[in-house]
């Protein structure tokens, strides 16, 4: 089975699994330090 | 299919390792900017001339880069390899929606009041100019609804949904998708100095930046430059317009259907659906966990910042090494001419729409 998924949807997806990391504390600020 | 059909596809699209080439490549170089950004950062005057190392943000060292390995990629024949891991576009949006967990929805809904209007006022105008002075220069139909619509929303993706809608030709898109990167690049670092000199308030300034600044990648670094409020009104702008793709991409299928090609049926309307950005939701949705306090500020609220940033220097990154000029010196320089003259016009009549709504009618409070 070919699934196309749309470059938003993907992107939204990505940004919000990162961010649920991050709520439940599995990424710290420090990995992340810009 | 054939075997041999399907041997030659495999052959000619990316695989799983060309991505993840380009996405390394795309890595090292992000690394390498924020490097840079932290060697300059401290130094209170560059060169001797004044100038603080702070003004060399990381989206000026990531487009750099990306622009000096775009050059040396291709003088070793090895851009087509890697390239399916440059995604300037999916890298922004992962850190627009990001963006969007560090702003309160209120002020969202403010600034989203006036970007509305400014939206309006300016694609209508620009994009009425552009429509205009290019049929001046004997531009065809086809390239001067691409280049209208690039020029007065938001350069790549509008050029893309409106060929879509007139259905332009291949060089067309590529042509304008290269001017728009190449006029956006300068841009993201001058826009940011002007508005320094003119001593503008951070929201205005972010709203001229979303208002005139033709690729939502340059934007978002223009607004990164100038400030941090800068880069939340500014993206706040340019999403509000990337909104309006869809509309302008229905009402030129149904010009070029009905008027220029005489059909009878028309276009439907779920065009305005299938161009409207997604990920925009993801946005609203990112800042409404965020204004009801599920976020903690001083822990994933940092870590979602930092990420926010990454994702941001990897768009800047891809943004320089996705740029493309060979198409430019096929379609001579008439075009060239109309775009930096619509770029002008939308430059002088962004500064004065934004300072009257966001300075004037609706000061976003940040």
């Amino acid at each position: 089975m070919n699934v196309k998924i749309n470059e938003d949807w993907l992107a939204t997806i990505i940004a919000f699994v990162l961010m649920i990391l991050a709520m439940i504390n599995l990424i710290s600020p420090e990995w992340m330090k810009f | 299919m054939t075997t041999s059909a399907i041997k030659q596809e495999q052959k000619a699209s990316p695989g799983v390792v060309n991505f993840l080439v380009g996405l390394a490549i795309v890595v090292v170089l992000a690394f390498l900017a924020r490097w840079f950004k932290d060697q300059v950062y401290g130094v209170k005057d560059l060169f001797g001339m004044g100038i603080p190392g702070k003004v060399l943000e990381f989206p000026i060292w990531a487009a750099l880069l990306g622009l000096i390995f775009n050059y040396v990629l291709k003088a070793l024949k090895f851009y087509d390899y890697p390239k399916s891991g440059f995604r300037t576009e999916l890298f922004l949006k992962i850190g627009l929606v990001m963006l969007g967990a560090t702003i309160s929805f209120k002020v969202i809904m403010t600034a989203a009041a006036g970007a509305i209007i400014q939206g309006v006022i300016m694609v209508a105008a620009v994009y009425m100019f552009s429509w205009w002075l290019g049929g001046k220069f004997g531009l065809p139909d086809t390239l001067r609804a691409v280049m209208s619509t690039a020029v007065s929303i938001c350069g790549v993706s509008a050029a893309i949904a409106a060929a879509g809608s007139v259905l332009a030709k291949k060089e067309e898109i590529t042509y304008v998708t290269a001017l728009v990167i190449i006029t956006a690049l300068p841009l993201m670092v001058i826009a940011p100095l002007l508005a320094g000199a003119m001593n503008m308030p951070e929201p205005v300034a972010g709203a001229w930046f979303g208002g005139n600044v033709d690729t939502t990648a340059a934007v978002v670094g223009a607004g990164t430059i100038y400030g941090e409020t800068a880069q939340q009104i500014a993206s706040i702008v340019k999403q509000t317009q990337n909104v309006l793709i869809g509309v302008v991409a229905f009402l030129l299928a149904f010009y070029f259907t009905t008027v220029v090609e005489g059909k009878k049926e028309k276009p439907s309307a779920a065009i305005i659906w299938q161009r409207f950005p997604k990920f925009v939701l993801g946005f609203l949705l990112a800042s409404l966990i965020f204004t009801l306090g599920w976020i903690d500020k001083d822990v994933a609220g940092k870590a979602i910042g930092g990420m926010k940033d990454w994702a941001f220097c990897l768009a800047f990154v891809c943004m320089g090494l996705e740029l493309e000029v060979a198409g430019i010196k096929k379609m001579g320089w008439s075009p060239v001419i109309v775009y930096l003259i619509v770029t002008v016009f939308n430059t002088l009549l962004a500064l004065a729409v934004s300072w009257l709504i966001f300075g004037w009618l609706f000061p976003a409070s940040l």
